[in-house]
């Protein structure tokens, strides 16, 4: 009796100190074996496999969403990209469109608009300074008008046939009906996928007949630090100025990013994916905007923006003085080679007889 | 009103093609316009599963959205239908929607593809329910008729559900449940791991008495 006594009372210090001790050892190990013990197997097939082992459910849906890389799957359906559960750039050009083509295009075509309305407003048409000489120069060939004429044309079916498609349904829709806009839309559609090609014939015409005045020169960075004197000043340019290389530049540059963008979209027989038409219309999208806008540039100045520059389209001549106040190289470069005709001369070397030569006629 | 749903069960799809099979059947779509189809991924390999894939009828289509005729619109049970009528035919729901839901009878020169046509959820278009007319461009109208789509309804393994939102994420949580914690297992039982019948599906038995 006396010694379990004596174990009791010594059960009641130290001894239960220690087992409280082994009793939290043990706990503590419990809990690390239950985090560790599990993750066993995975070490031995990282081991083994060289790399970590994924929950073959996760696997599966991240393959189904491309997370990592494209995956193609097996599938019946004979249609392009088929095996394709699920194509993630779709989202993606939707947000494109939506969030940025067709806001920011909006603000870009109509901002520029509403600045050369603005500039129309404080500065008017630009006048020849002293009037009409009389005499006339051939600027533009009979060859370079039609060229013109045949890509402005061209040009101005396809942009607006797009901007129907692009806008139409926050335009029209309201004035036309949902009804009337669908055949408006389907038959502006069917326009710009059937002319579509042919711009790419306007383009590359466009390129040959104008190349050759186009190449950037010494003296265009000085015509373009003075804002090719619509700040005041006179700048000095020769055949075409800066303003006139760059904007025959970026046509020719977006022309030809729109018709080969434009092509992939036209062509769907040649079997092209999703992804393809999607890439290819954001570019088609954003070189088409641009050049609308910048064309509203091009537009004003050869028309009511500036005297005697639609004449140089139309008839091929200009007068004498204009020549001199824009393009002054050139115009030294002409009288040089006395090819200025004088007010009686007859318009032999023009060929066509047109609104332009009567006028210069009417004020002699 | 419901909010329908397709919803594929990848433990359960054998790539039998059936659902396929009955959307043939029940639309009469033309050769090469493929509203439903099966894709499996890792063909051959461990790992292999497969997923049948039609329109998802997504709450915030991306099609609606794109189409720059606005011919897209959202019934009460939440299909996404079109006006086939005034389709003209520009591709772009088929640019933007992730499922590669559209479809079009060609795919020809200069763009002509002709009117787009989808999965309706058998649900039909916007002409009068069940007509002849309404046959000939936008297939079955089941759910005018009280149906769910012949797909879900004919699949064999009852992979694909079609319905109700809510009915079909209870079917398919029990199921997930019912399969157990397929972490740890390293995907060898989850086939196998059913502890009970899942509930909700004691009623479609065939046997009777």
């Amino acid at each position: 009796m006396k010694h379990t006594t004596a174990a009791v009372i010594q059960d009641t210090g130290e001894a239960r100190q220690r087992r409280k001790r082994y009793m939290l050892w043990s706990f503590l190990l419990l809990i690390a074996m239950t985090l560790v013990l599990p993750l066993i197997p995975y070490a031995v097939a990282y081991v083994q496999d060289g790399s970590a082992v994924r929950n073959p459910g996760s696997e599966l849906w991240r393959e189904v969403r491309q997370r990592d890389q494209a995956v193609i799957g097996q599938t019946q359906a004979d249609n392009v990209d088929a095996g394709i559960l699920i194509n993630k750039r779709g989202e993606e050009w939707r947000l494109f469109r939506m969030k940025k083509l067709i806001p920011f295009g909006a603000i870009l075509i109509g901002g520029i608009l509403g600045l050369i309305i603005l500039f129309y407003l404080i500065r008017g048409t630009l006048r020849l300074p002293g009037g009409r000489s009389g005499k006339r120069i051939l600027r533009f060939t009979l060859n370079e008008r039609i060229v013109h004429w045949f890509t402005v044309v061209i040009f101005w079916i396809l942009a607006l046939s797009g901007l129907i498609t692009l806008y139409g349904r926050y335009v029209l829709v309201p004035l036309l009906g949902p009804e009337g806009f669908s055949v408006t839309a389907s038959a502006s559609l069917m326009a710009h996928n059937t002319l579509g090609p042919i711009f790419l014939v306007a383009i590359l015409a466009l390129f040959f007949t104008f190349v050759k005045n186009n190449f950037f020169a010494r003296g265009d960075l000085k015509w373009l630090t003075k804002a090719g004197g619509l700040l005041g000043g006179h700048a000095s340019a020769g055949r075409f100025n800066a303003g006139e290389k760059i904007w025959f530049w970026l046509a020719v540059i977006l022309g030809l990013a729109l018709c080969v963008s434009g092509l992939i979209l036209d062509f769907p027989n040649w079997g092209q994916g999703r992804v393809v038409f999607e890439w290819s219309h954001v570019v088609h999208g954003i070189s088409a905007v641009v050049m609308i806008a910048v064309s509203f540039g091009h537009i004003y100045l050869g028309t009511v923006g500036m005297e005697g520059s639609l004449e140089s389209m139309t008839t091929g001549y200009v007068d004498a003085t204009w020549a001199e106040a824009h393009h002054d190289r050139w115009y030294e470069e002409v009288r040089n080679a006395g090819e200025i005709e004088e007010p009686g001369q007859s318009d032999l070397s023009g060929g066509v007889a047109s609104g332009g030569v009567a006028q210069s006629r009417s004020t002699d | 009103m419901a909010r329908m749903k397709f919803f594929c069960d990848v433990e359960r799809c054998i790539e039998c093609n059936g659902c396929v099979t009955a959307c043939k059947n029940a639309n009469e779509r033309p050769w090469g316009v493929n509203r439903r189809r099966v894709v499996t991924i890792k063909d051959g390999e461990p790992g292999e599963r497969s997923l049948s894939v039609a329109c998802m009828h997504c709450n915030d289509a991306p099609c609606k959205a794109v189409c720059p005729v606005d011919v897209f619109y959202i019934t009460d049970d939440g299909v996404v239908l079109h006006d086939k009528e005034r389709c003209i035919g520009c591709g772009y729901c088929l640019f933007a929607c992730p499922f590669g839901a559209p479809q079009f009878p060609k795919q020809g020169a200069f763009g002509t593809r002709g009117k787009m046509d989808k999965c309706t959820f058998c649900g039909g278009g916007p002409v009068a329910d069940n007509s002849e007319e309404e046959f000939k461009l936008y297939g079955a109208n089941r759910l005018a008729q009280g149906k769910l789509p012949l797909c879900a309804e004919m699949c064999s393994t009852k992979a694909l559900l079609a319905g109700d939102a809510a009915v079909i994420s209870d079917i398919f949580r029990q199921r997930v449940f019912n399969r157990g914690a397929s972490v740890f297992l390293t995907g060898v039982a989850q086939q196998k791991a059913a502890l009970g019948a899942a509930r909700g599906l004691e009623g479609k038995s065939s046997s009777k008495d």
